[in-house]
């Protein structure tokens, strides 16, 4: 009973449904008691705007992720996206998810179920959920895909794992 | 138009220094310009869009794609003025456009730009062509003949090989004009086809580079014309602008091909002759030091 006493409660970052804030481009999270930012410009790598969502939606700094606005046009990439799916963000913005992503669930009915969901979350229809995608052209190598809003302004967070 | 420093663009969008030339770097915009002392100026326009971009944007990326479309407003306002015969609105496009820009960057990224997109659509021997032809050549003329007076002791000698104001080449000409006039070199332009009496034209001028600009002309006017110009002159630099006789430099009077876009072209001349400036001054002075010696030795004796 005494080693109860060496136990601590881990830290998380909020509970579910709280919103957090992360880089759009390196995924940093800014520090929970660190002052209000001045700008919505990302303090450690400047690449990026600061965004929010769902804590359990938010991506971990190393997990690459994408933002997508209701017209399934690619708003952001993360650096970590990046270099999975080696192209820059500057060439990947304003191009539909489409030419990157496409669904590899076998269970899904057709191709546009990803692009619903993606659709629906943007939308605000629908909160979050995970569906299985595989980058455009390649084959044998799928993600899970977990999607949920962000902002502002609304879109949808897609975060690979 | 008002420019701001580094540090005053930095703060209007609440960014540092660093992260404004790693954003020139990495998107290339804010594209600034430089001073005479080499320092960035961003123009307030471009930043300020950018401002306003990032206030609703998702990533940098994104707010720096929404900032550029909202300056290429100006674009589709001059090209609809153009394509609707309004003269009043054309001229207000190119003010707009000068409120955001430096006059070089009005030029090349709203004027050209936008006589390009009409000479696409309605073909350089229409009508809506000449209308619109005629007025960019009007307003080049127009701000050549408000640039401020040569400073620099340099003259261009043009020479015009372009078959009338309503060639599609005569405009960029009249760009390259525009900037090397404003970057304080006299310029003369001469059309090609005329050699007479050019020797008095160029022995008052004494240029210290000659650009052929335009390839309206057959080969040989151009080289009749260029061997009066080097047998008034001697040799000069020389360069062929918008010309399609040839693409590699000519080996033995080191004739230059110049880029196609009239900034590029006029800041390249520039150098050239900052260069040949450079060469005959290196090459004077080793013959100086020998004279010196003598004169420090005829004195001692």
């Amino acid at each position: 009973m005494r080693r109860l006493h060496a136990l601590r409660p881990i830290e998380v970052d909020g509970q579910d449904g709280e919103l957090i804030s992360f880089c759009g481009h390196c995924g940093l999270r800014p520090h929970p008691r660190a002052a209000p930012p001045a700008s919505r410009v990302c303090d450690h790598c400047g690449l990026g705007v600061v965004l929010q969502a769902r804590v359990d939606v938010a991506p971990r700094h190393d997990q690459p992720f994408l933002v997508v606005d209701m017209s399934l046009s690619v708003c952001a990439v993360s650096a970590a996206a990046e270099t999975l799916f080696a192209i820059d963000e500057t060439d990947a913005v304003n191009r539909h998810i489409g030419d990157f992503l496409v669904p590899a669930d076998s269970n899904a009915a057709s191709v546009e179920n990803l692009l619903t969901l993606l659709v629906d979350v943007a939308a605000g229809s629908r909160e979050v959920c995970t569906t299985v995608v595989r980058p455009r052209h390649e084959y044998g190598v799928r993600f899970w895909a977990r999607i949920g809003p962000c902002g502002s302004p609304r879109a949808a967070l897609l975060v690979l794992s | 138009m008002r420019t701001l420093k580094t540090s005053e663009a930095a703060a209007l969008l609440n960014v540092s220094p660093n992260t404004l030339r790693a954003w020139e770097r990495r998107f290339g915009y804010p594209k600034p310009q430089r001073s005479a002392g080499q320092h960035r100026q961003y123009t307030h326009g471009e930043v300020a869009a950018l401002r306003d971009a990032l206030q609703q944007g998702l990533s940098i990326s994104s707010a720096v794609s929404r900032a550029r479309e909202a300056l290429s407003t100006d674009t589709h306002t001059l090209v609809g003025a153009l394509a609707g015969f309004e003269l009043d609105r054309a001229d207000g496009a190119m003010e707009s456009a000068l409120a955001l820009r430096s006059v070089e960057r009005a030029v090349e990224e709203v004027l050209l730009p936008s006589l390009d997109e009409l000479g696409e659509r309605f073909g350089t021997d229409s009508a809506p062509w000449a209308f619109a032809a005629r007025w960019a050549d009007g307003w080049l003329r127009r701000a050549q003949r408000l640039a401020p007076a040569p400073v620099r002791r340099l003259a261009i000698l043009v020479g015009d090989a372009t078959r009338s104001e309503l060639d599609r080449d005569a405009l960029a000409v009249r760009a390259f004009e525009l900037f090397c006039g404003r970057s304080g070199a006299r310029v003369m332009a001469l059309p090609v086809a005329g050699v007479s009496g050019l020797s008095d034209v160029v022995a008052s001028l004494s240029p210290n580079a000659v650009v052929i600009a335009g390839s309206h002309l057959a080969d040989d006017d151009i080289a009749l014309w260029a061997y009066r110009v080097r047998a008034t002159a001697g040799p000069l630099p020389t360069a062929l602008f918008r010309s399609s006789h040839q693409t590699a430099p000519v080996r033995t009077t080191g004739t230059r091909m110049l880029p196609h876009q009239p900034f590029a072209a006029h800041r390249q001349v520039l150098a050239l002759i900052d260069d040949r400036q450079g060469a005959s001054v290196r090459e004077v002075a080793p013959l100086s030091v020998p004279e010196a010696e003598r004169e420090r030795r005829e004195a001692q004796v």
